[in-house]
């Protein structure tokens, strides 16, 4: 122990002296070297465990009353103050902070609508033939739910809880079971609606709208990354994930299922129909029937409903016709409202694109938008927004549909055809638990990024959207009472007001900083190494990936960014672009030993045996793999700003 | 000494908590404003200056509350290896060196602030006829001198703590992750969990 302290505390020592021993001798300091000499202490004092909101609006406050001293003397206080008072008005009076309370509201209601347990059971029982399946539901059922929440170390305990046992039962490795975790808690911090992203959007001057299209795809590839390499594993090394036994994949059925399958096969809606119209003795009501079929030609119907109303917005006779996003964003602007809260309301409806087994209809195509928004054709209708009904009412004629539509619409009914056919009980019983679970969380998650995302309402919009949307949630989970909304009230203002202090206190810091010109010295500094793009970039992500060790990403974000983004334009890098990058840096520095959080939360919670090792050593192939795919993201930016720039130019 | 910590961490948390429950109202008062937007096509043009208010007003409220629960960020790297004196020696120098003289700058700072936007009765100009802004203003030297006081006590429980030799006991609040309450909530027991121990040691075994 004591080892270590003197260690540490050493090598803090060290850089102080350093610092001062690389400035040149106090005679000869400009106000730059002041500058550089700050940014040196502030991470000693970071690293002291001093609230770092302080540390930042201390020092700030003292280096820019040296920086005005240097000017005129007889106004430097009165300067200082004037900067600070501003820079915290400034802050307090953020419209891109403003969502940070409004999302993280929405996650710790999600987070008390307890629907993890649901949601890992439904997802282990729908995977249950892929190799790996509990790891695999693991990591999707992280992903859904961190997405949601966006709180690391709730999910990771809880997933500690659930998964683990599960997982440890079925004969995983201990090692593999904890990688899942571990890394699966971590995806809320890239997939959008983040945290994170915002924050960085509020430093960099980035648009977070354009930031969450941007990591929209790489948080999905990161996931799919993770599930491939899990089901690879488990393939080549069935030791480590052995399948399940009978048992646990053991779906009961109801009993009128028992009987349809046993007399008329096991095909749910011919085996329905048949029982509706009597064919069958189930015993059961009719409407018990009705509404069982009704469940099952949801994705269907939905389908039907998208693919209708796809065709009416492309082949809507509107005029200067640019893109299917564009026409969207026009003809959806009227109903944002209903389909954020809307499509709570009715989870089952929506989900037509993201069930069907080939997910082509759900994702690539511009109708996704439509199956995220497809509860609310109706309604919409009925609001008869002027724009629309004028359109349709002045011009007549349509436009012929494009090809992507036929093909969509083919693909699509080809899918939802091979759906149908092998869709039998045990499928049935197992797409009723994900209505359940999944799709309410996805409809969510979707309704709330498709708003900010099509440009039909505001971040902030949104996450109050959301936020509603969580409240509803948990009321629909009859969770909801005046306990459960005061902690998460209480939790959000802690929350809030630790990112929004730190921001009041770097906002102070980076203005001193900018007013010694340590800025111009660090630009010159950089220039003058001569560096390519790509050293430049690969010198970024390494300095941000060591400060992950030591700091928080949001110190490391709001203290260092205004760093590197003036640097950015000198090597034509795009900062929303460079967001991307440092977000899917930095958590890899949330699995990281030995600092990494996550670990620590999942042994909290685990049985004794289960050493920090282990954990450690379980996350290290998924760091791996997170440096794969900032190596990706990075050869191929695409993956992350296609979308941007197809929504837009 | 410990009856005034709980004390004024008390009065801390009663009003942090008051404001906190700004941001319900700040999500009621936005979908309102959006299904008044959109659907009755009747925006407010105070809509915008009003959450703008709840929201800062929640946080700058907020900030002295954190602090009486340590909830403020720390690069806990090193930190939380720390003996409790050497911990409370550090934290003493720096409250004395950056943190009183930054609040009490900012608290300063903002009476003057707001006070010229009492004399002219400031209003927001982001619309015509914007709402009052000064009261919002006033916000700024009021939190700042709710963290002076916060931190004069957070300063006495630094001093307590050098002298004995252990941190002054902290009332208690909601946290993020409760472990308890999460096994609660998914009905986890800490047999089951000690159960499984024995799984993990036979897995060891069979690897050896």
């Amino acid at each position: 122990m004591r080892k270590e302290i003197y260690f540490g505390l050493t090598i803090l020592i060290a850089v102080v002296v350093g610092v001062f021993v690389l400035m040149p001798p106090p005679s000869e300091m400009t106000n730059g070297h002041l500058g550089l000499l700050m940014l040196g202490l502030i991470v000693v004092a970071i690293m002291l465990g001093f609230p770092t909101a302080f540390t930042l609006m201390g020092m700030g406050m003292i280096f820019a009353w040296l920086a005005f001293r240097s000017q005129n003397p007889n106004l430097a206080v009165q300067q200082t103050l004037d900067l600070m008072v501003q820079r915290a008005y400034s802050v307090m009076s953020n419209d891109v902070l403003i969502s940070i309370p409004l999302f993280v509201f929405m996650g710790y209601l999600v987070e008390r609508a307890n629907l993890i347990e649901k949601l890992f059971k439904s997802l282990h029982l729908a995977m249950a033939r892929v190799p790996g399946s509990l790891a695999v539901a693991t990591v999707i059922t992280c992903a859904v739910f961190a997405t949601a929440t966006g709180i690391v170390g709730a999910v990771v305990t809880l997933m500690g809880l659930l998964a683990m046992p599960a997982m440890l039962k079925a004969g995983y490795n201990t090692r593999l079971a904890a990688g899942a975790i571990t890394a699966g808690g971590c995806l809320g911090i890239l997939i959008p609606p983040s945290v994170l992203l915002i924050v960085y959007g509020a430093t960099a001057g980035v648009s977070v709208v354009k930031l969450y299209a941007g990591a929209f795809f790489p948080g999905i590839m990161l996931a799919g990354l993770y599930v491939g390499y899990i089901v690879v594993v488990a393939k080549l090394n069935p030791q480590l994930a052995p399948p399940l036994a009978e048992a646990d994949r053991h779906v009961p059925l109801p009993d009128y299922a028992e009987k349809i399958t046993a007399s008329f096969g096991n095909n749910v809606v011919r085996g329905l129909v048949a029982g509706v119209q009597g064919k069958v003795k189930t015993d059961a009501p009719s409407r018990t029937l009705m509404s069982q079929l009704a469940i099952a030609l949801l994705p269907a119907i939905v389908f039907t409903a998208a693919m209708g109303l796809s065709y009416r917005m492309v082949t809507a006779p509107i005029e200067a016709v640019t893109t299917d996003a564009v026409q969207m964003g026009s003809g959806f602007s009227s109903d944002e409202a209903k389909s954020a809260s809307g499509g709570l309301q009715e989870p089952p409806a929506d989900d037509g694109g993201l069930k069907e087994p080939p997910p082509e209809g759900g994702l690539k195509e511009p109708p996704a938008a439509e199956a995220v928004k497809a509860p609310a054709p109706a309604t919409q209708a009925a609001a008869a927004k002027p724009k629309a009904s004028a359109t349709e009412a002045t011009t007549g004629e349509r436009v012929p549909a494009p090809t992507a539509f036929w093909i969509t619409l083919g693909l699509g009914t080809v899918a939802l055809l091979a759906f149908y056919a092998i869709f039998n009980f045990v499928r049935l019983e197992i797409f009723k638990m994900l209505l359940g679970s999944f799709f309410p969380l996805a409809v969510l998650i979707m309704a709330v990024l498709g708003t900010i995302v099509f440009g039909l309402a505001t971040p902030t919009e949104a996450a109050a959207m959301g936020s509603m949307g969580g409240l509803l949630l948990a009321a629909a989970y009859r969770r909801l009472n005046i306990g459960v909304v005061r902690e998460s009230v209480y939790l959000t203002a802690k929350t809030s007001a630790m990112v929004c202090w730190l921001f009041v206190g770097s906002s102070i810091f980076s203005a001193a900083f900018a007013l010694l010109g340590g800025q111009e010295i660090i630009n010159k500094w950089v220039l003058s190494m001569d560096l390519t793009p790509v050293q430049f970039m690969l010198l970024a992500q390494a300095i941000i990936f060591l400060l992950g060790w030591p700091l928080e990403w949001t110190e490391i974000i709001v203290i260092f960014m205004p760093i590197f983004i003036p640097l950015l334009p000198h090597f034509n890098i795009d900062p929303l672009f460079f967001g991307l990058l440092v977000a899917l840096n930095l958590q890899t520095a949330f699995l990281s030993p030995p600092v990494a959080m996550a670990a620590f939360y999942l042994k909290g919670v685990s049985p004794p045996h289960v050493t920090l090792n282990q954990i450690f050593l379980g996350m290290l192939p998924f760091m791996a793999i997170q440096v794969v795919a900032l190596t990706l993201l990075y050869i191929f930016p695409g993956i992350g700003m296609w979308l941007p720039s197809v929504l837009y130019k | 000494m410990q009856k005034l910590f709980l004390f004024v961490d008390k009065v801390s948390t009663k009003i942090g908590h008051a404001f906190s429950w700004l941001i319900l109202a700040l999500t009621l008062l936005i979908t309102w404003e959006v299904f008044s937007r959109y659907v009755l096509d009747h925006p407010h043009p105070w809509a915008f200056d009003v959450m703008i208010m709840m929201y800062g007003g929640m946080f700058m409220m907020a900030g002295a509350y954190t602090l009486s629960k340590n909830g403020h960020v720390r690069g806990d790297v090193l930190y939380g290896f720390f003996p409790p004196r050497l911990q409370a020696g550090l934290d003493l120098a720096l409250y004395l060196l950056f943190f009183m003289p930054g609040v009490i700058a900012l608290a300063w700072a903002g009476y003057g602030y707001a006070s010229e936007s009492w004399a002219i009765k400031e209003i927001s100009n982001i619309t015509s006829d914007g709402p009052p802004i000064y009261p919002f203003k006033t916000i700024i030297p009021l939190a700042g001198a709710m963290l002076l006081i916060q931190g004069c006590v957070e300063i006495l429980r630094c001093i307590v703590c050098l002298q004995t030799g252990a941190w002054p006991r902290r009332a208690d609040d909601v946290e993020e992750v409760d472990v308890e309450k999460l096994k609660d909530m998914v009905n986890v027991k800490d047999e089951d969990i000690a159960k499984l121990d024995a799984l993990v040691v036979a897995q060891e075994g069979a690897h050896k």
